[in-house]
């Protein structure tokens, strides 16, 4: 694709990041982010279809009103992506857009995830969370701030770099970059989680057995072995859980801790 | 009357933001502006940390509708302020987001409505048009999240204050207890979408004991992961493709070896 035939102009991407804020409005049961892909997608088809006849409208805009759903973030590429190719084929090639939209979304929806909601969330998370359990106002002003410059930049550039080289840098040759990328942040985001454990699940044996005159405390015994030991039990035993049940009864367990601390802590076994 | 009309009124705007720009919707960021509306920063700021964490792995994640993060936080940290304890706060929270979730499983099926009208509006052939479709579910979900959260905050308040009096001084001490146990429920969501093969619970381990020892914050373990990661990922790429396919195979059994 070389710049003098390109129709699509940087104006018309930006309208479309501007319209993509409101992508994930319209999702519902049935096509999920299909309506709000066409909306996203207007400014383009308009630069595109300009002097086409009537019926050409009607068929562009029923092509991107199919089932259509990724990670928020990922949707910028793929937008892009899109634009470039609704401008390299004809019109009897249209199908293409249709498969590389469906080809692209499911892959970049789980790199979407695990980059922005299971790695930068957590870390930006966890710092306001630190900053704000100390009383700093800064803690919620820091979260917002680092989270978004990433949010908001991979929506912008996403557009831009998945228009003017998106299909290179998924099939590109050094190896598939998104992939790797995704690997990268999953063992970034697993010690942040790891030392989440340690700063924010707190549990305290307050229980003692006196032999004699010696009274044996569980919590120092055990912070003698490992510090934290018992946040990492209680998480590991979480997640056990959780892994058996597939996730799905979350609030639930949150309940059953707090029964179960409430009868701990009366007992004696837990405290503050 | 107003500070509930207030919240009531931020609940709209994050719940348009949820699922729009989703610049706000995360409690660390909810909870201080109810803080503010009600007086009480400093409690709010805690209550916000507390949820932030909790609801870490929690979010929409395909066509399953998590619990309702926004008015869970905005009503549970209103609350919690008038009766005076972030214990409360938490303990209001998920109750409170679980029946929200139902609001918001109906809000999304009653949106699919809005696919006869796109497609009448591709029939007209006129792109303006699209856009303004966008209008009508951002007024509902403004609304769904809205009115709940008013309806709590006004008469709940009372109610909750009375309540909290009335528990015995045991019950407290124990809900404390449990929001320092309760993060690991969100952090343990995570692992699970993130654990895919049994060799990675040692990045895990190595950021505990950072934590632990090192006294690490997470910023500084960020930037120590980023190598150790980069590294990985090089040994990963030199491995040939078959060997790392019969890994990912092997991944149930490995985890069980791993696993505690």
């Amino acid at each position: 694709m070389s710049t003098e035939e390109m129709k699509i102009t940087k104006h018309d991407l930006n309208r479309v990041f501007w319209r993509m804020q409101l992508l994930n409005v319209t999702n519902n049961f049935q096509s999920l982010q299909a309506i709000g892909f066409l909306s996203s997608f207007v400014p383009v088809l308009e630069r595109l279809y300009e002097d086409q006849p009537k019926e050409l409208k009607t068929k562009a805009m029923k092509r991107h009103l199919e089932f259509f759903n990724s990670h928020v973030n990922s949707d910028a590429l793929i937008l892009g992506i899109a634009a470039a190719i609704e401008e390299t084929t004809d019109e009897e090639e249209k199908q293409t857009v249709t498969d590389v939209k469906t080809g692209l979304m499911g892959p970049l929806a789980g790199i979407g995830d695990s980059i922005l909601k299971f790695t930068w969330l957590p870390i930006c998370g966890s710092i306001g969370a630190s900053l704000a359990l100390n009383g700093s106002i800064l803690g919620p002003i820091v979260m917002f701030l680092l989270y978004n410059v990433v949010n908001v930049s991979i929506k912008y550039y996403g557009i831009h770099l998945g228009y003017t080289k998106g299909m290179e840098m998924i099939e590109g040759t050094g190896g598939n970059i998104l992939q790797r990328l995704s690997n990268i942040a999953n063992i970034v985001g697993l010690m942040v989680v790891g030392a989440l454990i340690a700063s924010v699940v707190d549990v305290n044996v307050v229980a003692e057995i006196s032999a004699g005159d010696n009274v044996i405390e569980f919590q120092e015994m055990f912070d003698q072995v490992m510090p934290g030991l018992f946040s990492l039990l209680i998480t590991f035993a979480v997640y056990k859980i959780l892994k058996k049940t597939n996730g799905k009864h979350a609030p639930l367990l949150i309940l059953a801790i707090m029964v179960l601390s409430i009868l701990l802590t009366a007992l004696g076994v837990l405290g503050e | 009357m107003i500070s509930a009309l207030l919240i009531a009124c931020w609940a709209g705007i994050c719940a348009i933001d949820d699922i729009g720009t989703q610049i706000l919707r995360r409690p660390l960021l909810i909870a201080p502006v109810v803080g503010l509306i009600m007086g009480d920063l400093q409690t709010s700021l805690y209550i916000g940390a507390t949820l932030e964490v909790m609801w870490m792995g929690i979010g929409n994640v395909g066509a399953y509708s998590a619990p309702d993060i926004i008015s869970g936080t905005a009503i549970g940290t209103a609350l919690g302020i008038a009766s005076g304890g972030a214990a409360t706060a938490v303990a209001l929270a998920v109750p409170t987001s679980l029946l929200a979730q139902q609001l918001l499983i109906l809000y999304r099926s009653t949106i699919t409505y809005l696919n006869p009208i796109a497609d009448k509006i591709a029939e007209s052939r006129d792109f303006s048009k699209v856009f303004r479709i966008n209008y009508i579910p951002m007024l509902i979900a403004f609304l769904v999240r809205a009115v709940p959260t008013f309806l709590a905050v006004y008469f709940g308040a009372g109610a909750i204050n009375t309540a909290v009096e009335a528990l015995p001084d045991a019950i407290m001490d124990g809900l404390s207890v449990a929001g320092a146990i309760i993060p690991s429920v969100g952090i343990g969501l995570l692992m699970l979408m993130m654990i895919k093969k049994g060799e990675l619970w040692m990045f895990l381990v190595a950021g505990f004991t950072l934590a632990v020892y090192l006294d690490l914050d997470v910023l500084p373990i960020t930037l120590i992961a980023l190598p150790i990661a980069f590294i990985y990922d090089l040994a990963v790429k030199q491995a040939p493709q078959s060997s790392e396919q019969s890994t990912t195979m092997d991944s149930s059994d490995e985890e069980e070896e791993y696993d505690l």
